[in-house]
């Protein structure tokens, strides 16, 4: 592995930060080079928000070139379209399938597109496209905020993923607030189970 | 206050060579304790927040002392006079905190200190969370102070130890200069050893040396100049200034500091560039000597840095001094760098391909077509105001009573964002506590009905002198508080008016309708904006009055509040749309509340956003909003 490079993308609140820090020590814990870059402050009020990971033994910038995601991992469909540039054929695509209308539309009245529309212009971009239902394997677990874990669980499971699944399982643990660690891993297993399945 | 992920306990372990993920400003903290700085002191401001709140975590058990300062500028008097009794003293503030600190930096720096004094700015670039992008190592050269910049989380936990050795030697505040992509990026860092704290400091009484009247000053002059001869000493043999790479055919030198340096590497890499690599990581005073060996063995130099040609205009400098040929490149002269927003290993191997003439190995142009082909109609996603937020109810109270006549100066703050459609409040603004002082000039101006907003801590950082002015000149304007009771966009800090220190323990809550009132405001008022017929009222009344009059709108913020319910077990149960809606769209209209959505045409209250404020169902028409409640 030269570099692996994940862009994380979302909405402010639904855990990117604490996802793309996951991947980050975990990458420690494999005793691993690595870089997470976040924006914190007034892009987090509801905004769209992106983290970079970059795990390699020469990486030194903290974010990531476009055309050059190993994999993008889309905590929102919208989100996921708004980062395309970082992707490439060569790039595996997570998505959840969890829409958050921003508030523009209901201003305007207008509908959230169609998730046909939104994977078709996905494609379009990067070959390897996997939709998660983080939404409803979150709720499964027990509860709805942990689609964010959903979502680490199913990159553990792809082929070229450098961190080991026991370390991010282990930070999972070490990261989460103490009284939710049963409901994330059991998130974080049932992620990692449907990507096995699907991929 | 912010939960900081890891529990920045895991800083205070006394394991070294233990190899950790932390953030750049964690990084910073841990320095700080590595350094046995005692006394540490900032005013929140992204992105240089966490230091502080870090370190406000375990200030307790690590044996020193922190205090969330009122302001910048006081911030850095107590850093100023703890490290003047021989303590070891950090301050920590965003770049435009620097601003209001300034008069204080530039003549510490000819006071001096007698303890380790290091002044962190974290700088904005791409103005992610900030209302300009300037470059603050402008700062060391106009204060000639020593300036450090690290380029990663490791580097700047090693330059705040370093930052206190070079204070120390040298008697001055050195600054320790960080950017966004400094202070949050997360990487690798190995711990060394702690230094115990030590808060016994004695003040010795030397009047020539700390009295600053002109008769001092000028000799102190004459002596700060020679000791900033010698820190362009440490600066030449610093380990931080070092050629990192040797290039092989000696045509291309690269010359690049903090988080450019990153990307200057990886795009000579992408590039397949031999050139070698001059890392600056003390870029005050700059270590001329060295810049003009390195100039002398390359044909071109180009300089990598981002924002303002800093370093470059010296490394020019510097070339003519030296009488070197050398080529001199970057961003003065034929421009192959912006001076705008931040630099990227894109950005960088591009200027790179132009400046060397070789072929980028990505197509970027056909990459921007096609992605722009993709987002071209999507909706966009702006930061908004939480579902519940209090501000909301106030902007919703204030364009009832100003509608469209009234002026609304704004200021620094989560309430920055009134300025979205449908509430449009914020008509300028510039700087913390301008808000108040823009008010008075306007109003004078234009003698239109002024609304001034501020937030609570905002109020106490820089409002106290607006408002002493607008009763002092009798300016016809409206303060309006939005006290939500902390300092919500940077992570939920303590404030004078919280009655909570930074380090936890109870103190006296000030007042803002005492403050107003003792400075001699006749009309002060305070509001529950989700009372709205209350607060049009009283805001109506406010606006009437022939001098300057203060309505302090006073809800929590609806985080903490919402995070307090839950912990109380308190159950929060979402208003719902009853079958009396006539999809007129009002609320949506009115308040843009983000837990109020339109599906296939009707409006629709989303259960996991909604907090129960109850602003929408004062604005209803139809009274077909019910059901909500925060109950027990």
């Amino acid at each position: 592995m030269k570099e692996f490079n994940v862009v994380l993308a979302g909405v402010g609140g639904q855990g990117t930060l604490l996802a793309a820090e996951i991947l980050g020590s975990a990458a420690v814990e494999d005793g691993l080079n690595v870089r997470v870059s976040e924006i914190h402050g007034m892009a987090q009020r509801g905004g769209a928000v992106t983290s970079n990971v970059r795990i390699g033994e020469k990486v030194l910038s903290p974010t990531v070139m476009e055309g050059r995601a190993d994999v993008l991992l889309g905590f929102e469909p919208l989100e996921t379209l708004r980062n395309l540039k970082y992707a490439s054929e060569k790039t595996t695509v997570i998505v959840s399938d969890e829409e958050i209308p921003p508030t523009e539309l209901a201003a305007k009245g207008a509908a959230y597109p169609s998730m046909k529309d939104l994977t078709a212009k996905i494609r379009s971009f990067a070959k390897k496209v996997f939709v998660v239902e983080a939404e409803r394997l979150a709720s499964e677990a027990g509860n709805a905020l942990t689609s964010n874990i959903v979502l680490v669980g199913a990159l553990a499971a792809i082929e070229n993923m450098p961190v080991k699944a026991e370390s991010l399982m282990k930070s999972v643990r070490e990261l989460v607030p103490a009284r939710h660690v049963d409901v994330n891993v059991k998130a974080f297993k049932l992620g990692y189970d449907y990507m096995k399945k699907h991929a | 206050m912010r939960s900081l992920l890891p529990d920045p306990h895991a800083l205070l372990e006394d394991n070294p060579n233990k190899r950790v993920l932390l953030l750049g400003n964690e990084a910073i903290a841990r320095g700080i304790l590595e350094a046995g700085i005692s006394v540490v002191t900032t005013y929140p401001g992204t992105p240089a927040s966490e230091i502080g709140d870090s370190i406000a975590a375990i200030a307790h058990e690590a044996g020193l002392y922190m205090e969330y300062s009122t302001n910048e500028m006081v911030a850095m008097e107590v850093a100023g006079g703890a490290a003047n009794c021989g303590v070891r003293a950090l301050t920590a503030m965003k770049h435009v905190g620097l601003n209001v600190a300034a008069d204080m930096l530039m003549t510490l720096a000819y006071a001096g200190v007698r303890g380790g004094c290091i002044i962190v700015t974290a700088d904005d670039p791409e103005c992610h969370s900030s209302q300009n992008e300037q470059d603050n190592r402008f700062y060391a050269l106009l204060s000639n102070l020593p300036c450090l910049e690290p380029s990663d989380p490791q580097e700047a936990k090693e330059m705040t130890i370093s930052a206190i050795e070079i204070s120390e030697r040298l008697e001055v505040p050195v600054l320790l200069r960080t950017t966004t992509r400094v202070s949050h990026t997360r990487g690798p860092v190995t711990y060394g050893e702690l230094t115990k704290p030590n808060l016994k400091g004695k003040f010795v009484r030397d009047v020539k040396r700390l009295v600053m009247v002109p008769a001092n000053s000028r000799p102190k002059h004459t002596v700060f100049l020679k000791t900033m001869e010698k820190a362009k000493e440490i600066s030449e043999s610093s380990p931080y200034n070092r050629v990192v790479r040797e290039g092989k055919s000696r045509e291309y030198g690269l010359i690049s500091s903090s988080s450019a340096y990153n990307y200057a590497v990886e795009a000579a890499d992408l590039l397949g560039l031999d050139a070698s690599i001059l890392k600056l990581g003390m870029t005050h005073p700059m270590p001329e000597k060295l810049i003009a060996e390195f100039l002398k063995k390359h044909k071109k130099v180009i300089v990598v840095e981002e924002l303002e040609p800093y370093m470059e205009m010296q490394v020019k400098a510097i070339a003519k001094d030296y009488t070197c040929k050398t080529e001199v490149h970057g961003k003065t002269g034929k421009p192959y760098f912006s001076r705008e927003g931040e630099l990227s290993t894109r950005a960088v191997a591009e200027g790179l391909a132009r400046i060397t003439n070789k072929k980028l190995p990505i197509d970027f142009a056909s990459i921007d077509k096609r992605f722009t082909e993709v987002v071209k109609e999507l909706p966009r996603r702006p930061p908004i105001l939480c579902a519940g937020c209090p501000h909301r109810a106030s902007f919703y109270v204030m364009r009832r009573v100003g509608g469209e006549n009234a002026i609304y100066p704004t200021d620094i703050g989560c309430y920055a964002l009134g300025i979205a459609p449908p509430l449009n409040i914020g008509d300028i603004m510039i700087c913390m506590g301008a808000s108040l002082g823009t008010a008075q000039g306007i109003s004078k101006a234009t003698n239109a009905p002024t609304i001034a907003v501020i937030g609570d801590s905002t109020f106490f950082h820089a409002a106290l002198p607006g408002l002493v002015n607008a009763v002092y000149n009798n300016s016809k304007v409206t303060l309006a508080v939005l006290d939500n009771a902390t300092t919500a966009m940077t992570g939920h800090q303590p404030h004078p008016g919280t009655g909570l220190t930074g380090m936890g323990s109870p103190s006296e809550k000030v007042s803002i309708e005492k403050v107003a009132e003792g400075c001699g405001v006749k009309y002060v008022k305070v509001v529950d904006p989700f009372q709205t017929k209350e607060a049009e009222k009283v805001l109506k009344e406010a606006l009437e009055q022939p001098g300057p009059s203060v309505v302090v709108f006073r809800a929590p913020c609806v985080l903490v509040s919402v995070r307090e319910m839950r912990r109380k077990g308190m159950k929060i149960m979402p208003f719902k749309i009853t079958e009396k809606c006539t999809n007129c769209m009002a609320c949506i209209k009115l308040l843009s509340c983000p837990a109020l959505t339109v599906e296939s045409g009707k409006v629709r209250i989303s259960e996991e956003l909604c907090t129960a404020c109850g602003l929408c169902i004062q604005v209803c028409p139809y009274k077909a909003i019910e059901g909500g409640s925060r109950g027990h």
